[in-house]
């Protein structure tokens, strides 16, 4: 696993080279027939301060694109979006005392969920880390 | 607002009523806490700045305001007060600083600042009133020093000379770090001691530069609305504005502060407002706070608040505090059930979550 410094305008990101992006700010690791998520670097950045997760059933079944989760943060209310169409097989119930996680270790203790992969197609909608950081870079932060 | 200072310390920026502000340089929860406990900065040059001057200046405050801003001492600030349309809906709510008796200073909220100056002016026209409007902003920047260690911040800035400064109290061409000020008052916006200071860029960019060298951290507008809704003080286009369909009345504010005065006659908005009181409000401005289980909902703006299935109210500001570890709003409230303790509940993404009714501040000091 490769740490890519982004500097972008005003500050320095970190994007991971092994893991696939979404342009609504979510990662995506594949494993085996199920794809673990949670928010970039990035995300949490923008967001700052989170103080609250709301995180889905297990068992619920999700279509690409559906709100799944919901960050509170000072800031904001943002929902997060599952990439990938299927069944939420894990959660991380660890968000809910210390949704701190999510500014702190976004990549690693800060994942959100776990879906099953219905459809192996969906995968090559998800944009690699060299497209993620052009985006972010055309955001103008 | 001094840009490529607040970028040097690391500033997020953000819009704030049309204005580019600095919202965040690290966490507004940390930059909240040290307000509370320690000591920060803040550049609030959003603010408005209008020097009215003339020898009728008083006579158009008493048209405008609903206390009796001529009774104000001399180097002293008028303490809150609001300017009413016909409606005894609020345009803003303000401070003057009584400079010399024909020269005052005002602080409009920095969405209504171009506003209150041509309300002003015509206002001062229309009724052959000797009064200038001048608009400051671009003169003078504007600071903040809050926290309970201000005092010991502005000794060593070499102003000890602050400390015997009463609450509202102000002085003018005053020296800090060195650099001459516009003015210096006792006051802020956190419920905290602290200072305000209106300067010249060059001289406010010095200030802010020593003040952090001295260890005070710099605080964004972000956490000045933490600050502000733990204090229960408010902000227009939240919990007041001039449309009647969107808000109620003046009393309905409960604003308190002695910014009404009732032995007052003439004022705009004076007949609405007196009718408002004798027939009684319909809406109230309370505080409510997340009960345990629902501590980490942020209570948004329009948020609807429900006793069982009657919509009885709704959110006018909301956020995490940081020093309850709970969310908590401002909100109005139907005064039939507008009671302090009981429980209602918010309704949030199709949800219903608990939440007490209290009173303000939200935070015992």
């Amino acid at each position: 696993m490769v740490k890519l410094e982004v500097q972008l305008r005003t500050f320095k990101t970190i994007v991971e080279d092994t893991l696939l992006y979404t342009r609504t700010d979510e990662w995506i690791r594949v494993e085996d027939g199920k794809a673990r998520v949670g928010i970039t670097d990035y995300a949490q950045r923008m967001l700052r301060d989170i103080v609250g997760v709301e995180l889905p059933k297990l068992g619920l079944k999700v279509s690409k694109g559906q709100a799944v989760a919901v960050i509170e943060s000072i800031k904001a209310t943002v929902e997060v979006y599952t990439p990938i169409t299927g069944t939420i097989i894990e959660i991380n119930e660890r968000l809910r005392g210390e949704p701190e996680l999510l500014n702190k270790d976004p990549y690693g203790n800060g994942w959100i969920f776990v879906v099953s992969i219905e459809n192996r197609d969906e995968i090559k909608d998800l944009i690699t880390p060299q497209e993620y950081i052009l985006k972010i870079q055309q955001e103008k932060r | 607002m001094i840009r490529d200072l607040h970028l040097e310390y690391g500033a997020s920026f953000g819009e704030f009523a049309g204005w580019e502000v600095p919202m965040v340089y690290t966490s507004t929860i940390e930059e909240h806490l040290t307000v509370r406990s320690d000591v920060g900065i803040f550049d609030i040059s959003h603010m408005g700045r209008l020097k009215v001057s003339g020898p009728d200046a008083t006579e158009l405050f008493e048209v405008i305001y609903t206390k009796r801003v001529s009774k104000t001492k001399v180097g002293f600030m008028s303490g809150p007060t609001l300017a009413l349309n016909p409606y005894a809906r609020v345009k803003d709510d303000e401070m003057l600083y009584n400079i010399n008796g024909e020269e005052w200073l005002l602080i409009p909220n920095a969405a209504v600042a171009d506003h209150m100056m041509e309300y002003l002016r015509s206002m001062a026209l229309s009724r052959s009133l000797k009064v200038e409007v001048e608009d400051l902003r671009d003169k003078y920047v504007m600071l903040a020093i809050q926290g309970p260690k201000t005092v010991e911040v502005m000794s060593r800035l070499g102003a000890s000379w602050a400390e015997n400064l009463k609450p509202l109290e102000f002085r003018v061409g005053e020296y800090v770090a060195g650099v001459k000020t516009f003015i210096v008052s006792r006051s802020g916006w956190t419920g905290e001691d602290g200072f305000e200071i209106i300067a010249e860029p060059k001289h406010g960019e010095i200030i802010f530069r020593e003040a952090v060298k001295t260890g005070v951290k710099p605080v964004g507008i972000a956490a000045r609305d933490t600050l502000r809704i733990e204090m229960g003080f408010v902000l227009g286009g939240h919990e007041y504005g001039e449309d009647p369909l969107k808000f109620p009345c003046a009393l309905s504010l409960r604003y308190g502060m002695g910014a009404i005065d009732w032995s007052k006659k003439g004022f705009i908005g004076e007949e609405a407002l007196r009718a408002c009181r004798r027939e009684g409000v319909r809406w109230i401005r309370v505080g409510l706070v997340m009960r345990k289980e629902a501590a980490r909902i942020i209570p948004r703006h329009g948020y609807n608040i429900y006793l069982e299935d009657i919509n009885i109210g709704w959110v006018t500001s909301g956020t995490y505090s940081p020093i309850l570890e709970r969310g908590i709003a401002q909100a109005y409230i139907d005064s039939r059930y507008a009671l302090i303790g009981e429980t209602v509940e918010l309704e949030v993404r199709g949800s219903r979550y608990e939440a007490r009714i209290v009173d303000f501040p939200f935070i015992k000091r």
